[in-house]
């Protein structure tokens, strides 16, 4: 106050007339004590955290998440802002806003497959101390697997997603066939049906050159036994036998016409409609296809069933997982708002009624068999084996390239520019030389650090 | 000193004065961005470093030229430039020799013809992803029509059609732009010459060749230079119509670039790209100028 004082009579002595400026000088007090009065009060004010997420994942936020968080915790506010529909662009946008260096996103919204690279570039709070073991024990293990890196956690798993097969229970009943439990069996299983005339096209899948793909892949691969890049040892396994196998399946299935030519040009929505439209026997796709494919104006409602990804004969499959989670911006001005966010956010009662509210599969094993739950949705049971035999795409910080390397010769093998044995090694040596690159400036950057301590 | 070389020092100090600001300006958005990226090619800055610049010396210019990826899209650059720039040159002939012609409505013909090089690329290129569509795309509809043929083509899904796709796209986008260029070309070239040539007998196809062409011929070189290098580093068009597929066949350098900077964070590495692209297309920019100096001095 007396400080105020001081600047206030130093303002005075400046002006030139005493009359006017000892008005003006009161008139400055007053308002220097308002400040004073003010500053506190404003700092009290509730603290905003933004988050960025894709605009068609926001409704489920604004009904209930954001409104239920804000009641429990007065001084916080949640902002969800709405960005694109296409996810590679949301990615884009947090790149941007995290290479200017101050994120205006305290909560960090990640895809799966984003958080090494996020975490290796250093945008986010290691969040292994906030979170003891029995925090994570009621979470599925793969999806917390998901959101470490080098050991270290970076984020809490909101959402799940796995790849899973879609069949026609009623054509197989009506031919008197057994679900199948292998790719063999699908293939036989298509033929028979297409044979008789029963349905059009046996298999849909995702063969464009994109990210889906990718997942797609992960699962053949995984299911005759191979794997891609073994996040601890960095091994590439692309160019081993169980891959080229895995690629030559997917060919197979085209030009055995089990698989319409054009699979290697769609993306999810392309074989949902396809499949949807009663024009294929089986399809592999995410969760989210069961709630269309059992809308009322859907022509196979009721007629479609699930299970997770089968393998080759004689090898154990698995599901490519997906899905959403949460970290902490480092430059973040409110980490321990965030934390309380998250905790909320990935609670038993707020996932519940997301997953009432929206259909998203749970990050928490209990809620596949909850019965509220199940009474909405009844093939949640069968949906927590899908979940739990989930693969990993290769949580590696070059993640981005190595896919795209993939993409590239797994879609030049798909459309007959090259031989499967060729794509794989190629996409091999590629990939061999991208990870060894990373181990190298990793060395000598870890070699330059011990000189300059 | 004698007096009239003072007063042409003066001059020229002037003239000096007189240049500096654009000097400057050119400096701050032309030099500086492609000398930090010379300067950031010597480091490793990615997430290996912790996206920390570390001097490498030559190792991301040596990596370049074993990446075979980028040579594959430098080379689809090549084509796509080489072929779209041609045909754009030609049509664009074209039209400014129709739009030369005194006709009824022929101002508004003109602000017609300019109309696809006002739009924005993004907006056209969604426009011609729809023709290009193999179950509603307006282009298999007129073949199937046509008899021309029995099921639609997948345009966007095979490495030929697709890359015929975009240089359609791209020379109805930017013919109007050179057809400008070449037609103030044309308003200089005086009739006369014209009239003289025909009371010598000369028909208007050989006017054309001995007339309009060799004296066009600066307008072209411009325009051929301008649309070059902007052709090169065709971004926009090619992320919306086909992403770089199918198969990376239509990956340009400049998606391969951004790919590396913004998807990989290896910017060190993205930074070498962007100067030796730098530099190949000013040696090809060079080299184009230099082959028609030495064929106009020849003719002549």
């Amino acid at each position: 106050m007396l400080f105020f004082a001081a600047i206030a009579r130093f303002l005075i002595s400046l002006m030139p007339s005493p009359k006017t400026s000892r008005r003006l000088g009161w008139v400055i007090l007053c308002l220097l004590t308002a400040l004073l009065v003010a500053v506190p009060v404003l700092s009290q004010q509730p603290v905003t955290l933004k988050l960025l997420m894709s605009a068609p994942d926001v409704p489920p936020w604004t009904n209930y998440l954001v409104k239920e968080f804000e009641a429990q915790n007065p001084g916080i506010r949640l902002q969800v802002i709405e960005g694109p529909n296409n996810v590679s662009l949301l990615e884009d946008l947090y790149t941007t806003a995290f290479l200017l260096g101050d994120s205006p996103y305290d909560l960090v919204n990640m895809d799966i497959v984003w958080t090494p690279k996020f975490a290796a570039a250093g945008w986010l709070k290691d969040l292994t101390d906030e979170f003891s073991e029995q925090d994570l024990a009621a979470f599925s293990p793969s999806a917390i697997a998901g959101g470490r890196y080098q050991n270290r956690l970076y984020r809490l798993p909101t959402r799940s997603d796995a790849g899973m097969l879609y069949y026609r229970k009623d054509l197989l009943k009506a031919a008197g066939l057994e679900p199948p439990k292998t790719f063999e069996d699908v293939e036989r299983i298509s033929k028979t049906l297409q044979q008789q005339k029963a349905v059009r096209w046996g298999y849909l899948w995702q063969g464009k050159q994109y990210e889906g793909a990718a997942a797609m892949f992960v699962e053949v691969l995984q299911g005759f036994g191979g794997f891609w890049v073994n996040p601890d040892t960095l091994a590439v396994g692309l160019d081993q036998p169980e891959a080229i196998r895995a690629v030559e399946f997917l060919r197979n299935t085209i030009s055995q016409g089990i698989s319409p030519p054009g699979v290697t040009t769609y993306v999810e929505e392309d074989t949902r409609r396809f499949f949807q439209n009663g024009e294929a026997a089986f399809l592999r796709n995410w969760p989210y296809a069961w709630s269309l494919l059992n809308a009322d104006n859907s022509p196979v409602k009721g007629k479609v069933g699930i299970m997770p990804m089968i393998p080759a004969a004689g090898e154990s499959g698995g599901s490519c997982l997906g899905g959403w989670g949460l970290g902490i911006s480092k430059t973040s001005k409110h980490p321990e708002e965030a934390l309380k966010a998250i905790r909320f956010l990935i609670g038993e009662t707020a996932q519940k009624q997301v997953v009432l509210d929206a259909g998203y599969v749970p990050t928490r094993e209990a809620l596949f068999n909850d019965a509220a739950i199940v009474a909405k949705y009844s093939h949640y049971p069968e949906l927590q084996k899908v979940v739990k035999n989930g693969v990993l795409r290769p949580p590696i910080a070059q993640y981005a390239q190595a896919s795209d390397i993939l993409q590239r010769y797994l879609s030049a093998a798909l459309t007959n520019q090259q031989s499967s044995e060729q794509a794989m090694k190629g996409a091999a040596a590629e990939t061999r030389r991208l990870v060894e690159a990373g181990r190298m400036t990793k060395g000598e950057l870890k070699t330059q650090n011990s000189k300059l301590q | 000193m004698t007096k009239p070389s003072t007063m042409r020092s003066q001059e020229q100090r002037t003239g000096l004065y007189l240049i500096l600001p654009a000097l400057v300006l050119l400096l701050l958005v032309f030099a500086y961005p492609i000398g930090r990226s010379l300067w950031l090619g010597f480091f490793a800055q990615n997430l290996g470093t912790e996206l920390k610049p570390v001097f490498v010396g030559f190792s991301n210019y040596v990596r370049i030229f074993g990446d075979g990826h980028f040579w594959q899209t430098f080379g689809i650059t090549v084509r796509f430039t080489v072929l779209s720039v041609l045909l754009e040159v030609i049509f664009g002939m074209g039209v400014a020799l129709v739009l030369n012609q005194t006709f009824r409505g022929r101002n508004v013909v003109r602000a017609i013809a300019l109309l696809p090089w006002a739009l924005p690329t993004a907006l056209i290129a969604l426009g011609w992803t729809w023709i290009f569509n193999d179950q509603y795309g307006i282009a298999n509809d007129i073949l199937l029509r046509l008899n021309l043929v029995q099921v639609g083509i997948n345009w966007l899904g095979e490495p030929f059609t697709a890359t015929l796709a975009l240089i359609v796209a791209d020379v109805w986008k930017t013919t109007p732009f050179v057809s400008i260029l070449l037609l103030a070309g044309l308003q200089t070239i005086p009739a006369d010459l014209y009239e003289a040539h025909s009371l010598e007998g000369a028909s208007p196809w050989q006017s054309f060749w001995t007339i309009t062409l060799p004296l066009l011929v600066p307008q072209i070189v411009v325009a051929t230079l301008f649309r070059f290098a902007q052709a090169f580093g065709i971004f926009d068009l090619v992320q919306v119509m086909t992403g770089g597929g199918p198969g990376g066949s239509t990956e340009v350098v400049a998606l391969y670039i951004y790919a590396n900077a913004m998807r990989y964070l290896d910017f060190g590495y993205a930074s070498a790209l962007i100067v030796v692209t730098f530099l190949l297309l000013v040696i090809a920019i060079w080299l184009g100028s230099w082959l028609i100096r030495r064929s106009r001095s020849i003719s002549e």
